[in-house]
């Protein structure tokens, strides 16, 4: 299997503060590989350096054989990395269909002394990024809400535009952070289902998760942090049975309702 | 709705083309031409600040730049006047990147910061640099525009020329405005970070979108040293950065229409209350205030469909539910 994703000895401090300490794990080709463990383990923070939000004190991480530690946010996401956040970060005085426009910007070359000059050209472009921003909301079941302000829509379409809005960069890797917290249980299974799709379509998923049916159900690997340090990493049987993950993070009550 | 826009345009459009010949006032037309240059201002300031949400408080002195560019241009090296033109669109990409660069690739409030210590800088070289630019006395002497032997000598002929030249800037703007551009400029005003993560450079749009101000700040200040025929130093302070900002945020952020209502309402006002003598500026930022407080998204959200629906229904909606709850009150 070849590795889509390989941290090396990473480490995070925030001016004294450990988050991350000596992370080194990797991801297998399609995968949909996991990120779990209790509030401020620095699930997120791992993933901001990963994507670039964040420099790496030290340690070096690699997308398939580049290294990205270092790089700037807009370069590592054009490598085909693509993201959400944890709390939405959506453009909310635009509708669904212009926020996912601004994911197809990079479809779009033409410089701006060609657009005024070739009128022609710059409509053909901004034709192309439509079809592709409504097949992408087909996909994502929101078609009919193309024209409604993000801030009018409710939590659950919000996210999901934000997972619209990230495909629409065709990503080969994509990081989702915490994509059912907040969700009710109709909307989970939908976003679940949703991203079954995308991983059909050839991309390789990489979730922080505290949801452990989803995490579960869908993950083929989980690494667990625990105090910014991997305490354990496998299969979700792996993981369920072991014990100091159980002490750290999934508690003695899950163990014994899984029984 | 989109017919009565066209033929609401289309009539204002004969008004404008119809007024000097109606109205001879030289004073009249000297200020409509003043407006037409404050119009391309704002349209510029309204890609960087009213787009991308960066605050730009060096308009003044990017203004006076484009002005004295061309106006010592003619006057100490005597180049052809209409060559002040490309000079201000050079001297405006010059700014952009020049200032854009250094102050736009990081976060924050670097750009206010520096443009306000620009604007100052070029205001006292402008001052005191007598020997170069003439102090505090000004430039004297700026020749007419002229193109192909016509003399633009007169309010009356500046007016057709500059009513053309923003009818085109304004339709360059709008184009912009209306594009991936004036989206992605928004997108990274409502948050910055998840533009990043969408594989686009944020820094370099943010100097895109500064050049572009830069640029149309050039060309109204070329417009206006060229109508004026004398400019000085103590005309470009902050006031007249602030007195853009106004525009921008009177006639409606973001909007190209909005731009335009702006400038001409905070152009023309304190002159049709001139009446007031003394009070006149008095009333006039009165008169601002109240527009800041009822209308936060400008003069241009009065014809926008959806604003004015969601207005509407909220006070439907509480007249609504008033009537329900006294309605009840008084059948009990």
């Amino acid at each position: 299997m070849k590795t889509i994703l390989r941290t090396e000895n990473v480490v995070k401090n925030f001016s004294g503060l450990v988050a991350v300490r000596d992370l080194s794990f990797e991801m297998a080709e399609r995968n949909i590989h996991a990120l779990i463990g209790p509030n401020g383990s620095g699930k997120t923070t791992t993933i901001n350096m990963i994507t670039g939000a964040f420099p790496v004190t030290s340690g070096r991480i690699f997308y398939g054989d580049t290294e990205i530690s270092g790089m700037p946010t807009y370069q590592i996401a054009r490598l085909g990395i693509g993201r959400t956040f944890q709390n939405l970060k959506l453009f909310h005085s635009m509708t669904v269909m212009e926020n996912l426009m601004v994911g197809g910007h990079q479809m779009m070359p033409a410089g701006i002394f060609r657009f005024l000059v070739d009128p022609a050209k710059s409509r053909q472009e901004e034709k192309q990024v439509e079809e592709k921003a409504k097949q992408v909301l087909d996909f994502i079941g929101m078609y009919d809400l193309k024209d409604e302000k993000v801030s009018s829509l409710p939590y659950g379409r919000q996210k999901m535009t934000e997972l619209g809005r990230a495909l629409m960069m065709d990503p080969k890797l994509l990081f989702l952070d915490e994509p059912a917290a907040g969700l009710n249980p109709s909307e989970r299974v939908e976003f679940v289902n949703i991203m079954l799709k995308t991983f059909d379509l050839g991309i390789d998923l990489f979730l922080i998760e505290h949801n452990m049916d989803v995490v579960m159900n869908i993950c083929s690997r989980i690494t667990v942090l625990n105090f910014g340090a991997k305490i354990a990493e496998g299969t979700p049987d792996e993981i369920k049975n072991n014990e100091e993950v159980i002490k750290a993070y999934l508690g003695n009550r899950y163990q014994a309702e899984k029984a | 709705m989109k017919k009565v826009k066209i033929a609401l345009m289309a009539l204002v459009l004969v008004l404008l083309i119809a007024f000097p010949l109606f109205d001879s006032n030289l004073y009249h037309q000297q200020l409509m031409n003043q407006v037409f240059v404050n119009i391309i201002v704002v349209m510029g300031l309204n890609f960087i600040t009213g787009l991308t949400g960066q605050m730009n408080l060096g308009t003044a002195g990017i203004f006076a730049l484009g002005a004295y560019g061309s106006a010592l241009m003619c006057t100490k090296l005597g180049t052809p006047v209409w060559l002040g033109f490309p000079i201000a669109i050079v001297i405006g990409f010059l700014i952009g990147r020049g200032l854009g660069y250094p102050s736009l690739r990081v976060k924050g409030v670097y750009l206010s910061l520096t443009t306000i210590g620009f604007s100052e800088v070029v205001r006292l070289i402008l001052t005191n640099a007598i020997d170069f630019t003439g102090g505090s006395q000004g430039v004297q002497n700026i020749p007419f525009l002229n193109l192909f032997g016509f003399e633009f000598n007169t309010p009356f002929k500046i007016y057709y020329l500059y009513f053309a030249l923003t009818i085109i800037m304004a339709i360059a703007a709008a184009r912009i405005v209306s594009s991936k551009w004036g989206r992605v400029f928004k997108a990274i005003r409502d948050n910055s970070d998840a533009v990043e993560a969408c594989g686009i450079d944020v820094a370099n749009l943010k100097i895109l979108a500064f050049t572009m101000a830069a640029v149309y700040g050039c060309i109204g200040g070329f417009l206006y040293t060229h109508m004026m025929g004398y400019i000085n130093p103590t005309a470009f302070n902050q006031d007249l950065s602030v007195n853009y900002l106004v525009m921008m945020m009177i006639g409606g952020i973001g909007s190209v229409a909005g731009n335009v209502l702006g400038a001409v309402m905070v152009t023309l006002l304190p002159e049709i209350l001139r009446f007031m003598q003394n009070y006149y500026w008095l009333i006039f930022s009165i008169i601002t205030l109240i527009f800041a407080v009822f209308l936060p998204y400008g003069i241009v959200s009065l014809f926008k469909k959806s604003e004015r629906q969601e207005r509407h229904f909220d006070i439907f909606h509480s007249i609504k539910k008033a009537r329900e709850i006294w309605g009840g009150r008084i059948a009990k």
